[in-house]
């Protein structure tokens, strides 16, 4: 589960989920949300893996979605499906969708960056949250 | 992270200046000073951006004051509209987050010999022909390609590497803030990600805020430096803005990575991590400088790039060169940048290290740095604002230097959120609205168009009114769109 929030002339993520991985797959859609508006659409043509060394939470986090977005900006691919696996040192990750078509895909907003500014991963009673801003 | 109202201290220090005393918050070195006055101040109290003032005051060597303009807004780390200046020989830092992500963002200003009335009746068909040659979108590229060394040449060199290539005139150059080229850039300091981002942007618009424009002045404030300047009264302009495209981004995001420990590493302690420095003289800290000043040199030969193929598109839309049309750049300032420059403080001569993030160089007339077109007015400073208002020209005054570091504000400033912007839209169609007021607006993203209306931005013709009453900048000419061009 995710929302998009404000922060003036920025956008931020709010992810919540029961696993850890379930979270880092949920807030890389909070991401393409963000940059195409019918994520819906997106079809899983290509594949692409995905590794991030770290072994803190919210910069791992951090990594993997400005890895997604450097994919996205330099070969021009939209994901809309994420597998995830957190491990102590790496993230072990999946991502599917398709190169950009302009007929079919609304592409929203130009993300420039993702920030470290309140950056958050939390476990609480009820499962995994995090917040990420990002730069518009 | 929800929206809260700012709660501490705000002293009037005089109609244009505001105070957050350094025993605000522990660990502040010097005040934090915003510069607006009442009819700002509410919005200025109702998000985090003073508090973020606060915190900048905490970087090492920070001298006199953390600044804000009054288009200040909540940013990540420094807040929008900041300049910071520290002491590299009091250990001084240079910050990435004080420049941000789209290092040498800036704006651009290019007159013609066209008045309102030649061009009568043709804006339209003029607009639609920018739109569709002028490269704009999210990662759109363009017809100039740089590879390897032609791109390390672009990075050290900017703007003077174009002018090799005959993209560029003497007068180009001269009329671009430091020339167009900052010394001490150092291609390998970035890296390959960053250089492959680099090939097939530069000239090419983005998308977000960044447009080109065309205007027309609106009114003359200073006759004399309009004249200068070779601006009049319903004169059509160019005004584009831009920065280094995913390049810069790309430099920004690699170096806050490599600064992850480098705070600890020097036992600075930092209350938002976006704030990651390193001191000036520290390796850490040279390497991020050659890197952004690679950043910045490409933004500048970005901003070339599309005045040049805004050139072609008036030449040939005229049937007369671009030379014969009188497109002469009036000037181009970057407004996210850090810059080693010489300021007096406390009566002494000071090599500085002067991060403007959302704010713009305002030298005064004399300034060695001011071109010699210029140096009896003070440096041209251009002030975007919404594409429904107004921009404007100022020239630097005495006063940034005495009181703000050579600096002015950099447009009008964000409002609303873009959330906020796309709800008060609510399904109107922005451009409808700006064509009934005489704006023709060509845009490929409509969500994009309802987050950039004039709504969302505050009044730019209050930001300028603060500055010029607070000494910083002189208004000089007031000019209005007529034609958008927006990715």
């Amino acid at each position: 589960m995710y929302e998009v929030f404000d922060h003036t002339a920025d956008l931020g993520l709010r992810i919540r989920a029961d696993t850890l991985d379930e979270l880092f797959a949920e807030a890389a859609r909070a991401l393409f949300s963000v940059i195409v508006a019918n994520l819906d659409e997106v079809r899983s043509v290509e594949e692409i893996s995905i590794e991030i060394e770290g072994d803190v939470h919210d910069e791992m986090l951090r990594d993997w979605l400005a890895e997604l977005l450097y994919v996205f900006h330099t070969k021009h691919l939209i994901f809309s499906r994420f597998e995830a696996d957190v491990g102590d040192t790496k993230l072990t990750a999946t991502a599917r969708g398709e190169p950009i078509d302009p007929a079919r895909h609304e592409i929203d907003s130009e993300i420039k960056a993702i920030t470290y500014h309140g950056l958050n991963v939390a476990h609480g009673d009820d499962g995994w949250s995090a917040e990420v801003i990002v730069d518009v | 992270m929800a929206k809260q109202g700012y709660t501490g201290p705000l002293e009037q220090i005089d109609e244009c200046c505001w105070r957050i005393p350094k025993d605000y918050k522990i660990g502040m070195q010097v005040d934090g000073q915003i510069f607006a006055d009442e009819r700002l101040m509410d919005h200025i109290r109702a998000d985090q951006a003073p508090e973020q003032v606060a915190n900048v005051a905490m970087l090492p060597g920070i001298q006199t004051a953390s600044l804000a303009m009054p288009d200040i807004h909540w940013g990540y780390g420094f807040c929008i509209g900041g300049v910071c200046a520290t002491d590299p020989d009091e250990g001084g830092v240079v910050s990435p987050g004080g420049v941000g992500y789209d290092i040498n963002c800036g704006v651009r200003l290019v007159h013609t010999n066209l008045s309102l009335e030649d061009v009568q009746g043709k804006i339209e068909s003029l607009t639609d022909r920018l739109f569709r040659k002028i490269p704009a979108g999210v990662g759109k590229s363009g017809p100039y390609r740089f590879e390897g060394e032609e791109l390390k040449r672009i990075l050290r060199r900017g703007v003077r590497f174009l002018e090799k290539k005959g993209l560029a005139t003497a007068t180009d150059l001269e009329h671009t803030e430091a020339g167009g080229c900052l010394a001490g850039a150092e291609p390998d300091s970035i890296s390959d990600r960053a250089m492959a981002r680099g090939v097939d942007q530069c000239g090419t618009l983005g998308a977000g805020n960044h447009f080109l424009e065309v205007q027309v002045v609106d009114e003359v404030f200073d006759k004399n430096a309009a004249q200068t300047m070779g601006l009049e009264k319903d004169l059509l302009c160019v005004m584009i803005h831009s920065g280094s495209r995913g390049l810069g981004y790309q430099v920004c995001d690699d170096s806050l990575k490599k600064f992850r420990n480098v705070p600890a590493k020097y036992g600075i302690e930092l209350p938002d991590r976006q704030l990651a420095c390193a001191p000036v003289h520290s390796n850490e800290g040279q390497e991020y400088l050659q890197a952004m000043r690679c950043a910045a040199n490409y933004a500048w030969a970005n901003r070339q790039l599309l005045m040049w193929q805004a050139r072609q598109v008036f030449a040939e839309f005229f049937g007369r060169s671009w030379e014969s049309l009188q497109m002469n750049l009036v000037y181009d300032v970057a407004h996210n940048i850090a810059k080693l420059e010489e300021h007096v403080v406390q009566r002494r001569r000071k090599t500085l290290c002067v991060h403007r993030k959302g704010a713009t160089r305002a030298f005064p007339a004399d300034h060695a740095e001011v071109p010699q077109r210029y140096r009896t007015i003070g440096q041209p400073v251009i002030i975007p604002g919404d594409m429904g208002t107004a921009s404007w020209v100022l020239v630097g005054r005495p006063g940034s230097m005495d009181r703000a570091f050579g600096s002015t504000c950099h447009g009008a400033g964000r409002l609303m959120s873009r959330k906020a912007a796309i709800r008060h839209a609510q399904g109107r169609r922005i451009d409808r609205e700006l064509a009934e007021q005489g704006v023709v607006v060509r845009c490929r993203n409509w969500k994009g168009l309802a987050e950039e209306q004039p709504a969302a931005y505050k009044d730019v013709n209050v930001v300028v009114d603060v500055v010029d009453r607070a000494g910083l900048a002189k208004e000089v000419v007031r000019l209005r769109p007529v034609g958008v061009v927006k990715g």
